[in-house]
């Protein structure tokens, strides 16, 4: 029964925060609230390649980009309504995912990092660039919708909250699952030991693409909701350093720990919002922090409570 | 050729290089269905990369292997793993951080029908099929005496009884063909004489085993047939007695007093 | 024809300054298996300081003399080699028998700290080098225009990646670092201290790095704060090129290197030089990932 408690601490946390906060919050608050579901997002589709599969991402920042950029796309040239583009999102990242890791997924550890970095610069590039004429080069893409639902349009700084943090909900959801199917399973075998796993059959070659289109669909979907709070987006918040970020997050919080990568989340991402006159403050600290954590916890803050079944 | 005749695996004059070094030549080996058949000869003759070979971690740098007449040298190690050709390391290799019975059940990957997406999603079908996988490995555990360690992690276990959770894992895998490396390594004497009627009991359900080993009790009383190699060939061949008495076989085992002649082996 | 020599010539120049921060990064590559994120930075570290002793020891608009130059690279490889020591005694030595990713998380912090760092001290703006630092006469020959800064630059980096080849190959305790990069434990049981083998890798790395981010500075006449990121992966993806944790694989990627960016940035495009690059650089990791001079190793099983 101890599994279920958990869960459901998480479930009664996530219902406590999504009615408690826009009731008594005030809008920056809410702001704030909505980012960190976002983020937090971000991060659990960072840890599915990272800390479960046990690949060195260190180019995730482009999914969440190539989602973000879908929707902004979609909405201003076609004007599909934002709600709609989120499953296009989903699917165009996941492809992307997995046209990218395909070449890739045999390298061992730093290679494929570094190669990761590679294609994280190479698509920044391609933003400031204008590839396509469709990007709008080094100034990005504004003048975005809010969401609509059901023909209503959901302007309030809440309304938008709700949304995020069902969001959240749903991937929660996802990797509890995950934890308990042959999929999480396969990722955990191929991050200890790839060898054995593909001696009892397991196409690691397959699975390590699958994970890499898993996390990469599921930062799409955050990308939609990004450029749907912000109402723009720029080649600036898929830079290298933000992929950096959401590395140091997974390992600084636990790998493969959901409530590791969602403290991590808000050190990361929530902290320096709040503290937003200290900004030219902010990576020193950072990088103090990532340094001084590692040291005293190598496993992360919150590591992986050893779940054995 | 009729199906009798056909070997279950067929080597075909099996090569490999390592840069300069020719750590396996030549090699013929077929192995009959049903048959426990060893391996053996002195360290670093080659025995674990010709294990490496039939599972697809090395590709040959020439001959042919064959599983049940068919060419399976060059396909990846889960493609071979997919023929029901399975294996243990001589280095034990579970995965770490995970119970026993979690390691048991990656042997089921090939049996797991569930879909990634009706994984996610947690379908009622999916859920069914996970408690039925559970209930089968712990059927297995039992059988191996290991039911009562199910829920332990699998690497802080004494080395004896992870010999035996690799196994398990395996079996569950269900082997057409079970390669074992140095099974006996590292087990005392009650656990090896164990070793030994696990084995048979495995060859009974109408497995074929390979295995390497140096504990001569085991290979003398476990294997029909014995293929000893030596600086990557093979030197003899025959059942357990004739391999006893062969010369070439002690010689390459205790050295011979002329170095000369160990080259020409 | 005169344009690719030209550009053969830039390519030769900037080529050895990566090949000189190749060299840390394959270094402490070699021994501890740790791409050393920090190291750009120090290089960086290594402008701002010489900047600061050339400007505050030289009167506004006067030429720095010869002493001061000098004083600027020892006091910036001084400093800049402490700075690597205090970096591996307190983010990297306390992870040596953690997971990889923690030291590689830790290396990354201290990328961010030194990089924003330098920010605080010096300024967010991009800063000035004065002119003359390094004697500045052009040469033509056959119409490709050669500069003295940057024959100096590349006769000073041959020299020291000579030096330093030979300390490595033909010195005893340059027998004990190959030692260490090979196997650490056996090197241990030979009785090699190999702590101090990484302690000093960790004082010439950054020292050469110093020595490089300096000469950029000197050569583009300007240094700002983040330049460290690109100079770094730069002179990182040398080190890969060359097959990393191979010190002539670094100069020899290093040079390589320039050459292609300062040819694939005149004839193919400038606006996606560094795209370019990283394409290349995916391509060797995919064809040949232990690069031109690497071994190719076995796993073993």
């Amino acid at each position: 029964m101890k599994k279920l408690t958990s869960t459901w601490a998480g479930l009664l946390l996530w219902v406590l925060g999504l009615l408690l906060v826009p009731l008594f919050a005030d809008n920056n608050w809410i702001f704030i609230m909505s980012y960190f579901a976002i983020y937090a997002v971000v991060s659990l589709s960072q840890d599915v390649v990272l800390g479960r599969a046990g690949m060195y991402d260190m180019g995730h920042a482009v999914y969440f980009g190539i989602g973000a950029y879908t929707t902004a796309i979609l909405n201003t040239q076609y004007g599909v309504p934002i709600l709609w583009t989120l499953p296009i999102a989903v699917v165009v990242s996941a492809l992307f995912g997995a046209l990218l890791s395909a070449p890739i997924v045999k390298l061992r550890g730093d290679y494929l990092l570094v190669a990761t970095i590679g294609f994280n610069e190479i698509f920044h590039m391609a933003l400031v660039n204008d590839v396509g004429g469709i990007t709008g080069g080094p100034d990005g893409i504004y003048g975005i919708e809010a969401p609509s639902l059901f023909g209503h349009q959901i302007m309030s700084q809440g309304g938008i909250f709700v949304l995020n943090w069902i969001l959240l909900g749903i991937v929660l959801l996802l990797m509890n699952n995950l934890e308990n199917s042959r999929l999480g399973r396969v990722f955990r075998y191929l991050k200890e030991d790839e060898l054995a796993a593909t001696t009892l059959g397991v196409n690691a070659r397959y699975y390590k693409i699958l994970a890499f289109a898993l996390g990469a669909g599921i930062a799409g979907a955050a990308g939609t909701l990004f450029t749907s709070l912000l109402q723009s987006v720029s080649p600036g918040a898929f830079v290298f350093t933000e992929s950096v970020t959401l590395f140091a997050i997974v390992i600084v919080g636990g790998q493969a720990s959901i409530p590791g990568v969602l403290l991590g989340a808000v050190l990361m991402f929530v902290v320096p919002q709040v503290f937003r006159d200290l900004a030219e403050y902010r990576y020193f600290v950072f990088g103090l922090a990532m340094i001084v954590i590692m040291v005293l916890r190598p496993q992360g803050i919150l590591p992986r409570r050893r779940r054995l079944e | 050729m009729n199906d009798n005749s056909t070997p279950l695996l067929q080597l075909d004059s099996v090569g490999i290089n390592f840069g300069g070094l020719r750590a396996v030549d030549d090699l013929n080996l077929s192995i009959k269905k049903g048959d426990v058949v060893g391996l053996i000869g002195p360290n670093g003759a080659g025995k674990t990369t010709v294990f490496n070979l039939i599972t697809g971690v090395y590709k040959p740098t020439d001959g042919v292997i064959r599983w049940k007449g068919e060419p399976i040298s060059g396909l990846p190690p889960y493609r071979i793993a997919q023929r029901r050709i399975l294996r243990t390391f001589q280095t034990i290799r579970l995965f770490s951080g995970m119970s026993v019975l979690e390691n048991v059940l990656a042997g089921q990957h090939m049996e797991t029908h569930q879909t990634w997406l009706s994984g996610l999603l947690s379908l009622p079908k999916q859920r069914r099929e996970e408690k039925a996988l559970r209930k089968s490995c712990m059927e297995i555990l039992e059988q191996l005496d290991l039911a009562s360690i199910a829920h332990e992690e699998a690497t802080s276990l004494p080395y004896g009884i992870q010999r035996r959770v690799e196994m398990a894992r395996t079996l569950a895998a269900k082997p057409e063909l079970l390669i074992l490396d140095e099974p006996a390594a590292g087990l005392n004497d009650s656990e090896s004489v164990e070793l030994n009627k696990t084995i048979l009991g495995i060859r009974d359900q109408g497995v074929t085993v390979i295995l390497v080993e140096h504990d001569m009790n085991v290979v003398m009383n476990v294997t029909d047939h014995i293929c000893v190699i030596n600086f990557g060939r093979k030197i003899a061949e025959g059942g357990p007695e004739d391999i006893r008495n062969n010369p070439q076989v002690i010689e390459a085992y205790l050295g011979s007093d002329d170095d000369d002649d160990e080259e020409a082996a | 024809m005169e344009i690719f020599f030209q550009q053969l010539a830039n390519g030769l120049t900037v080529g050895s300054i990566y090949a000189l921060i190749a060299l840390g990064y394959t270094m402490v590559y070699g021994i501890l298996k740790l791409i050393n994120f920090a190291h750009g930075d120090l290089a960086v570290l290594g402008a701002f300081i010489g900047l600061t002793v050339i400007t505050s020891l030289t009167g506004a608009g006067a030429a720095p003399s010869h002493w001061v130059v000098i004083l600027a690279f020892v006091v910036a490889v001084l400093v800049v080699a402490i700075a690597g020591v205090l970096l591996e005694l307190t983010a990297y030595r306390p992870l040596r028998h953690a997971h990889r990713l923690s030291a590689v998380v830790s290396a990354l912090g201290a990328s961010m700290l030194l990089e924003n760092g330098i920010m605080l001290i010096w300024s967010p703006q991009t800063l000035t080098f004065p002119e003359g630092i390094l004697p500045s006469t052009n040469y033509v020959i056959g119409g490709v225009v050669l500069n003295s800064t940057q024959i100096l630059i590349v006769a000073i980096s041959f020299l020291l990646m000579l030096a330093l080849y030979l300390y490595v190959n033909k010195t005893r305790f340059g027998t004990a670092i190959r030692a260490s990069a090979i196997d650490q434990d056996a090197a241990r049981l030979m009785g090699i201290n190999v702590n101090r083998v990484i302690v000093s890798v960790f004082i010439l790395g950054p020292a050469l790095g110093a020595i490089g981010g300096l000469f950029i500075g000197i050569y583009y006449r300007q240094a700002v704060f983040d330049m460290g990121w690109i100079y770094g992966l730069n002179a990182f993806i040398a080190a890969i090129i060359g097959g990393i944790g191979n010190i002539p694989g670094a100069m020899l990627g290093g040079l390589l290197l320039g050459l292609f960016n300062s040819l694939a940035g005149g004839y193919i495009s400038s606006t996606w030089q560094e795209a370019i690059t990283f394409a290349l650089l995916i391509l060797i990791l995919l064809v040949r990932p232990t690069g031109i001079l690497g071994e190719r190793v076995a796993e073993k099983v």
